[in-house]
């Protein structure tokens, strides 16, 4: 556990130092840039709510992806079913009309069965046709995009509107904001512990990551190796789902054009440079966030294109996976040394 | 008549780039490299070709920019995945992630667009035509006059077949990807081999990103390679890497990519057509997956 | 007869982090034109020396000669430009390419464009098999040859490019022992032609039939070095554990219960549709230990399969106390058997877990005590109990229950899983290859855990390349060949040249009273 965070922390200093290399490049001033992206995410008021409401899609879409890679399923279709799991809480926020009681946790139910339902569809395409889901999931996720804009340019389209977007949900499943941070962050941390005792805890979690190392040995072992793999991809799916849903009902409360599937790219990122762990997942997620939210204010003070954040963040997870490796043979070379010394004294 | 020239026409346009990529996926694919940073070397291939073709007024140097471009993606792959051994998966997501935002980026910052780029001073790169085969009434139509870029896919995949089954560096090629230790303890450094394959694979797939941005539009678009690398990785699978394969298959995919443009005038909406090459793609992974499935 | 010092290596260390000292200032020399063998247990450190020398390792200190000269060998290509050629343990042959392909491969003739001659290739390999008179097909796939003839490949490959000192380890551990004669031949046939043998070995008959001079090591270190002709195999025995040790079985006699395990009529088929494992019928009563014997590759692997059920079989039953468990599912006949997998890390653990979590693997499932929350959490702690009564009982060196299952030795690794699996206290306990890799030490535990169950009135199958080891705790042995079980015979009733003459295919009597 130690040797992960130090990897991480002299990771992302690297990788900040790279970064600086490439603003000098390009002619910024480094130490304004980051100092700018400091305030902007942490500091000021709506800087800290707000970076921790956006890291409510990176965190989830992170732990879809960790709960995932760490289980065996390559499942990288978080873009897509981010959507259809929006795509879900939209229908049921505009047809059913019911108090908030009971329409928030509808919606926040058809979220999961829309993301389960997408990441569901690769797991039968496996099961029964041994269809690979690395590429299934990667395909599924543009259909989706395709899908959820015709859906939102045509049979769910806004007359109002002036680009493809559906009405505003009904406002019972609005989700409020208490004290500048939106609520869907505690449905975010939930989940988040849901995960975590799962996978910690759980027998099912101890089954899934003995899977994920070594299914033949899991096999073996007795576990239902076939009805885990359903289960993980479901439950993944749900996840990112999760994600698209709690952005609609806490965002913009309509399907808009762009929705930002891109947050479920960086969950992957945010899965794979938290080597799949849940609180490193959870703590990467608000990492990015920052870099992310920070970014705006960043372009604002120094001209830098907050485009920048998406070479940063590619950056951090390069240096920061590439330094695991090579602390390792650190190790072992100072461990080797220390024998030598050890044997010939 | 017309309208089989079109679909011809169109089917060329949409294989070549998958083609390419193929191929040069089939090299890493044969070295046994899990290679899938191909979506990310055609993106910044396709970014510095029109770099390169806009500030030095040539799509000749726009291709070597192209070239080079996906030679540094290449690099960084190497610098991770070979001498560091860093996962080689984790290491194409990174850098397929990389690209896009680098390009996106580079974009904002060299152009100050978003979205898109395109200028009357990006020199695009001509169409090519084959002298003796034009005047050939029927057939000068259907085989002459294409991008050129076309008929140095076609030439690439005849070569690749040459040298991957009848070369010295063939043979260790694909004893690289066989059994690698074999290769070492023959005298051969499997990882100067898988390094020459990388190499390889980035001169296709920056030929392929030059293609898309300068070949039949002249502009450059965020993400513009829109999952062609990825269902070049499909197609290397499907035909486990051989090169004739690979062509067929490109050629069914660029029908499926030129379909979707004939389509663009009818009553389906756009949306749906445009999904045709990812669902073809599925189709073609449910066949092959089925067919293993029955062998085994 | 006065040779001269061909390689001499000079006190050569080497260090595996974090902790293991393969090599602890080792000293050999090897002289021109002899036989050479080097002998030790399981970890002694020959394997190791010779890597080194090869250029497979970097050596952390000391300095090796050749031919007079101070030599460094970064690479095998190097080595082999110097004309040394090292044949490993594990075949390394490319099985999807031809006996010509394998061996020209780094060295091909080409004509322009770097166009492989395959002519020319044939020619010379032609030319190269007829000079020292291997049996081989040059355009053969390497794959659908026999083992002893891919070791010839292998052979071949390195006289191809003209080696004059040969490397050779383990060479009779994938042999049967009537393949072992005709190597031994060839081997010496070279010598005579003036080249040099290294032979690394465990297995004492063989090094004393076949080598000039002989060299002990021990846990990283030479014992000694003498000629073949002054030394015995108690000698031998003797320098390379460090104490007296015994060649004959301490299995006491005891008559065995009824029958446990009842294998009847097993078919297993492959993709192709041929029959890898024929009509197998094999029963294992309480308190007895039934020993599986056979070249690799001859349907012990399907057996093993067809038992866990993790292939399917085509017909036949299986029977563990009574239960038929021929459509169960392999969580179900875990209940009833312990299995001790042919490969540590394949299959029988997961080397980046820890130890704990490959220590309660079944257990978690079976044993209702590791369950909490109403059967959806595990209970840490009881895991936690459970893997330190494994170390205590079965004397397990490790750190912490939390520390990589990857940080422990072989040895301990499978201490491991034999206590995991053990303490399922099943009926039945299959065991397959459960000594492979192992120092001489836990290969004595190893036994003795086996002789234990045996007294306990446990029953015992164990799949082994070990006649030795068949030999000294086995009360019968099976043999199969093909896919059929030619043979099943009281151990005490046959003997070793017997059951390799089943293993090859002899197939007179399946039951044969007497054996000489």
């Amino acid at each position: 556990m130690r040797k992960q965070a130090l990897s991480g922390i002299l990771g992302v200093l690297a990788a900040f130092a790279i970064g600086a290399l490439v603003l000098l490049f390009q002619g910024f001033n480094p130490v304004a840039t980051y100092g700018a992206l400091l305030q902007y995410s942490l500091f000021g008021g709506s800087g800290f709510t707000a970076t921790v409401t956006r890291a409510v899609p990176l965190i989830l879409t992170g732990l879809s992806a960790s709960i995932a890679f760490a289980s065996g399923p390559v499942n990288l279709g978080q873009p897509g079913q981010l959507i259809m799991g929006a795509l879900g809480a939209t229908l049921v926020g505009l047809f059913v009309h019911l108090p908030s009681a009971f329409l928030i946790p509808l919606c926040i139910l058809a979220s999961l069965v829309g993301g389960a339902l997408w990441s569901g569809l690769a797991a039968l395409l496996k099961r029964a046709f041994a269809m690979d889901e690395f590429i299934v999931t990667l395909m599924l996720n543009f259909i989706a995009d395709y899908f959820a804009l015709w859906v939102i340019t045509y049979p769910l389209f806004d007359p109002s509107a002036t680009s493809p977007m559906t009405r505003p949900i009904s406002t019972a499943a609005w989700l409020p904001d208490l004290g500048g941070v939106n609520t869907s962050v505690v449905f975010m941390v939930l989940a988040a512990v849901v995960c975590w005792l799962i996978m910690s805890r759980g027998r099912s979690g101890y089954e899934w990551r003995m899977t994920g190392q070594n299914s033949l040995f899991a096999r073996i072992g007795g576990c239902k190796v076939d009805v885990n793999y359903v289960r993980v991809m479901l439950v993944t799916g749900a996840l990112a789902g999760l994600a698209g849903g709690l952005m609609i009902m806490g965002g913009p409360h309509r399907f808009v054009k762009g929705l930002g599937a891109n947050y479920a790219w960086d969950g992957i990122m945010i899965a794979v440079v938290a080597n799949n762990g849940i609180s490193g997942t959870f703590l990467y997620g608000l990492l990015f966030s920052a870099l992310q939210q920070g970014a705006i204010g960043m372009e604002l003070v120094t001209a830098v294109p907050s485009e920048f954040i998406d070479v940063l963040q590619a950056v951090v997870v390069l240096v920061v996976v590439a330094g695991r490796v090579s602390l390792n043979i650190v190790f072992d070379r100072l461990a080797t040394r220390r024998k030598l010394k050890e044997s010939a004294g | 008549m017309n309208v089989l020239f079109g679909l011809v026409s169109a089917m060329l346009v949409g294989a070549t780039p998958i083609l390419l990529a193929a191929i040069g996926g089939t090299f890493t694919y044969y070295a046994g490299i899990f290679n899938i940073a191909m979506e990310g070397m055609m993106l910044v291939g396709a970014f510095c070709a029109v770099l390169g073709s806009f500030f030095l007024h040539s799509w000749f140097l726009g291709i070597l920019c192209a070239i080079a471009g996906a030679l540094v993606m290449a690099g960084i792959f190497v610098l991770f995945a070979v001498r560091l051994h860093t996962d080689e998966f984790l290491t194409g997501i990174a850098l397929n992630l990389f690209a896009v935002g680098l390009t996106t980026f580079l974009l904002r910052d060299i152009f100050h667009v978003k979205g898109a780029f395109t200028d009357a001073g990006i020199r695009a790169i001509p169409a090519a035509r084959l002298p003796l085969i034009e005047g050939i009434p029927f057939l000068g139509r259907l085989l002459s006059g294409y991008n050129a870029i076309v008929y140095v896919a076609i030439l690439i995949t005849v070569l690749s077949a040459f040298v991957i089954y009848r070369t010295r560096f063939g043979l260790r090629l694909r004893g690289a990807g066989y059994n690698a230790e074999c290769l070492s303890s023959s005298g051969v450094s499997a990882s100067t081999i898988r390094i020459w394959s990388l190499i390889v694979c980035a001169v296709c797939c920056g030929l392929a990103g030059a293609y898309l941005s300068l070949g039949y539009v002249r502009l450059f678009a965020e993400n513009m390679s829109a999952g062609r690398g990825w269902i070049s990785l499909t197609a290397v699978i499907l035909v486990s890497g051989n090169p004739w394969g690979i062509a067929i298959i490109s050629l069914l995919f660029g029908f499926f990519d030129g379909l979707t443009v004939f389509l663009q005038g009818s009553r389906i909406p756009t949306q749906f057509t445009a999904m045709i090459p990812y669902v073809a793609t599925l189709v073609s992974l449910y066949l092959y997956s089925v067919r293993r499935k029955r062998q085994a | 007869m006065a040779r001269d010092v061909l390689i001499d290596l000079r006190h050569i260390t080497k260090v595996f982090p974090p902790d293991t000292v393969a090599l602890a200032d080792v000293s050999v020399s090897f002289e021109s034109g002899e036989i050479h063998a080097l002998v030790g247990e399981n970890g002694a450190g020959k394997s190791t020396l010779m890597k080194v020398f090869y250029g497979l390792e970097r050596r952390d200190a000391g300095d090796i000669f050749f031919r007079g000269a101070k030599v460094e060998f970064r690479t095998p290509r190097e080595a082999i430009s110097a004309g040394i050629g090292m044949v490993h343990q594990e075949i390394l042959l490319i099985p999807e390419y031809t006996v010509w392909e394998n061996i020209v491969l780094g060295a091909e003739p080409v004509r322009a464009f770097g166009r492989i001659d395959a002519h020319r290739a044939r020619e010379a390999v032609r030319q190269k098999i007829g000079e020292f008179q291997f049996n081989l097909e040059p355009d053969a796939l390497v794959g659908d040859i026999s083992v002893a003839a891919r070791q010839k490949v292998e052979i071949l490959k390195l006289l191809y490019r003209n080696v004059s000192v040969l490397i050779l380890d383990e060479p009779t551990a994938v042999l049967t022992p009537q393949e072992i004669p005709q190597l031994f031949s060839e081997l010496e046939r070279l010598r005579d032609k003036g080249h040099t043998i290294i032979f690394i070995s465990h297995r004492l008959d063989e090094v004393l039939a076949l080598s000039d001079r002989v060299t002990v090591m021990r846990r990283g270190k030479v014992v000694g070095t003498s000629a073949a002709s002054k030394l015995t195999k108690e000698d031998l025995a003797r320098q390379m554990v460090g104490r007296e040790v015994l060649f004959t079985s301490r299995r006491l006699p005891q008559k065995p219960g009824e029958i446990v395990f009842c294998a009847r009529g097993l078919n297993c088929s492959d993709t192709e549709d041929r029959a890898r494992l024929h009509d197998a019928t094999v029963d294992v009563r309480a308190g007895e230990i039934v020993g599986v014997a056979g070249v690799e590759g001859n349907g012990q692997f399907e057996l093993v399969n067809a038992i866990m059920g993790l292939a399917p079989m085509t017909s036949g039953t299986l029977e563990v106390e009574g239960k038929d468990i021929t459509c169960a599912d392999i969580l179900a006949r875990r209940a009833l058997i312990s299995f001790v997998p042919q490969d540590r890390g394949k299959m029988g653990a997961s080397v980046a877990a820890s130890i704990l979590e490959d220590a309660i693997m079944t257990h978690h499932v079976l044993d209702p005590s590791f369950s909490t929350g109403r059967g959806l959490g595990l209970n840490y702690r009881r895991a936690a109990a459970f893997t330190e009564q494994i170390r205590k009982q079965f004397d397990v060196s490790m750190g912490s229950v939390g520390d990589r299952f990857h940080s422990l030795s072989g040895g301990n690794q499978q201490k491991v899983i034999l206590g995991r699996e053990l303490l399922l206290e099943t009926p039945f306990v299959l065991m397959d290859q459960p000594t492979r890799g192992l120092d001489v030490g836990s290969i004595e535990y190893v036994h003795q855990l086996l002789l234990d169950l045996r007294g306990r009135k446990r029953a015992v199958l164990l799949v082994s390349a070990d006649l030795d080891e068949l030999f000294m705790v086995a009360d019968r042995i099976v043999v199969v060949c093909q896919g059929e079980v030619v043979a099943n015979l009281a151990t005490d009733a046959t003997s070793r040249e017997e059951i390799g003459y089943y293993m090859l295919g002899g197939k007179e009597t399946a039951h044969a009273e007497t054996g000489s």
